[in-house]
């Protein structure tokens, strides 16, 4: 496959919080192919201490269900009820299980987009990230 | 001495004796007379004896009578009161909590389960208003008010109803249960109504417990799926290193395998869901002949494919109803793919909208020139994982329960669903959907 480098995209950091390793490492595969700058983490803690150390990441790429007594959705409460910069960090939660409730819970917190992993192709969700923070810069 | 004299003597002698014989006569006829007298009164007095003698016969048989009368109204007095006790026994001893109200909604009975679930004594609550001894909450949280509850329904209407709300007991803790509200008629008139409920917080685990279930075997089953799914995706993209031809061809087929599993694996959970009635139906203002032509239009690609001919007759009197769009689009889109998968090229298929004559129902009809269902194996069709023989080799994709979850939704919402067809001629399936729209279900999963 051929990747174009995209000029506005080049250079993003995106924080990966995932805890299936194995998909850990493919979606960083797949976002570095993408130009993009990746940090993993694999609880709301790591992911935490990440952001607080690195002050703000472009894009957040978040699973629903992680290690750790926290989820996904706390993690979005913490974000969105922070008063400085990652406030407004897009947030993509992209998960194979959330119920109904959660993700009107998510929406209403103000997630950019939610994605089922089992119905979208890797490459999509990359494309679909990519354009929507070319979009942003607009 | 004269004459006078000595004539007289003798003479008043006689005529006295004459006028004492006289006397006599006259006192013996009396006596006669008196003597019949009071025979016939002997005679009278007699009757008026035996007359007695009868009247006491029978006050001696009314006497026993009475007595044996006496002693059937203790025994049925006995027998009342056995039948009340074990009448008070049933009533108090039913396991389901019991309150009797009258027209004015104030409590007039409860039974020994309404003290132990609620915590409340008969005393405490006799005669008060069932209102402010039971008041009910919504699954919200929010108290229902008096003119919402169901008691007030029957007490207006006479109607019997069900419902599941909570309850708060004496100590304000919620209870969650499902009661039934019956009016009581006694010979034609209205008097009051008999609330029974049953403590469910049992069930609501329960029914927890399964959501969690699917939930979690949801998310067990769909993970390595997609580490299966991206990963091959990669190798296909050629992200880590060249593949030679046959490689891609065999990834190819690693990947088309991976995805019917997750189709499979999503259908699976849809059962799942519907069968354990946890499923979520959110009805709205839904407009069927644009979802239906929106479905059509997902299905260009294939219908162009395979060069088929698609007819869509809608009728502009449908109106919008009440429908959740979400399960309307699963049922045309099975139906859809199914006619579809099912014919073969350049055949023709037939998607037909309509109301009904007595515009209360809407009618559904999806028609295909297909290869029809075997007349043998039309009874198994909605029958689950069930695919009929004469497709299985012609299509290795279906999963044998699409028509199973059409079949659920349509009879959910109280619609009917039934087909005709003939082998190598074709299929044509038929819906009936009533207008007044799907009821809400507060089910905790959507189907995907």
């Amino acid at each position: 496959m051929k990747y174009m480098i995209n000029e506005t995209t080049k250079g993003k950091t995106v924080l990966v919080i995932e805890d299936e390793q194995p998909l850990l490492n493919v979606i960083k595969t797949k976002l570095e192919k993408n130009s993009f700058v990746v940090t993993t983490a694999r609880t709301i803690l790591q992911a935490l201490n990440y952001l607080k150390k690195a002050g703000s990441v472009d894009a957040i790429w978040l699973d629903h269900y992680l290690l750790g007594k926290e989820d996904g959705l706390d993690f979005v409460t913490e974000l969105k009820s922070h008063e400085g910069q990652w406030k407004k960090i897009p947030i993509f939660v992209i998960s194979n299980t959330a119920s109904p409730d959660n993700i009107k819970s998510y929406i209403r917190l103000g997630i950019s987009k939610y994605f089922v992993k089992n119905e979208y192709q890797l490459d999509n969700i990359v494309a679909e990230i990519k354009s929507f923070l070319e979009n942003l810069k607009e | 001495m004269s004459k006078k004299t000595i004539i007289s003597r003798p003479y008043k002698k006689a005529f006295k004796l004459k006028v004492l014989a006289k006397k006599k006569e006259n006192i013996r006829r009396k006596l006669v007379v008196t003597a019949k007298k009071l025979s016939l009164k002997a005679k009278q007095l007699a009757v008026i004896a035996k007359e007695k003698e009868s009247v006491r016969r029978k006050l001696v048989v009314t006497d026993k009578n009475l007595k044996f009368k006496a002693k059937q109204l203790a025994l049925t007095d006995e027998n009342l009161e056995q039948i009340k006790a074990k009448d008070e026994a049933i009533i108090s001893s039913i396991g389901d909590g019991l309150m009797v109200i009258d027209k004015n909604s104030n409590i007039v009975l409860v039974n020994k389960a309404f003290e132990k679930i609620l915590g409340w004594k008969i005393k405490e609550v006799q005669g008060k208003s069932l209102f402010k001894i039971v008041p009910t909450v919504d699954s919200a949280g929010k108290n229902i008010a008096e003119s919402k509850r169901l008691v007030t329904k029957t007490l207006k209407e006479h109607t019997t109803t069900t419902a599941i709300v909570s309850y708060l007991r004496k100590d304000r803790s919620l209870l969650p249960v499902v009661l039934t509200v019956s009016p009581i008629i006694v010979k034609g008139n209205f008097i009051g109504a008999v609330e029974v409920f049953r403590d469910v917080t049992k069930e609501k685990e329960i029914d927890k417990a399964k959501t969690e279930f699917v939930s979690l075997a949801s998310h067990q089953l769909r993970t390595p799926l997609t580490t299966v799914s991206w990963y091959s995706e990669m190798l296909l993209a050629g992200d880590v290193g060249k593949l030679t031809p046959d490689q891609n061809k065999y990834l190819e087929e690693i990947y088309k395998g991976n995805k019917r599993m997750i189709a499979l694996v999503n259908t699976l959970l849809n059962v799942s869901r519907l069968e354990l009635g946890t499923s979520l139906v959110e009805p709205e203002p839904t407009d069927i002949i644009a979802l239906a032509k929106n479905v059509v239009v997902e299905q260009k690609l294939k219908i162009e494919e395979k060069k088929l001919i698609i007819t869509q007759k809608f009728s502009t009197a449908v109106p919008i109803f009440s429908a959740d769009p979400k399960l309307l689009r699963m049922v045309f889109q099975n139906l859809l793919t199914n006619a579809i998968n099912y014919t073969p090229e350049g055949g023709k298929i037939t998607i037909e909208i309509a109301l009904s004559a007595e515009r209360s129902k809407i009618l559904i009809k999806i028609s295909d020139t297909g290869y029809g269902i075997p007349e043998n194996q039309q009874d198994k069709i909605f029958t689950k994982l069930f695919r009929a023989d004469n497709v299985r080799d012609k299509d290795t994709e279906g999963t044998g329960l699409g028509l199973y979850i059409v079949k659920s939704i349509i009879e959910d919402s109280k619609g009917k669903i039934w087909f005709e067809s003939e082998e190598n001629k074709g299929t044509t399936f038929f819906i009936t959907l009533p207008l007044k729209g799907m009821k809400k279900n507060k089910g905790t999963k959507n189907l995907s």
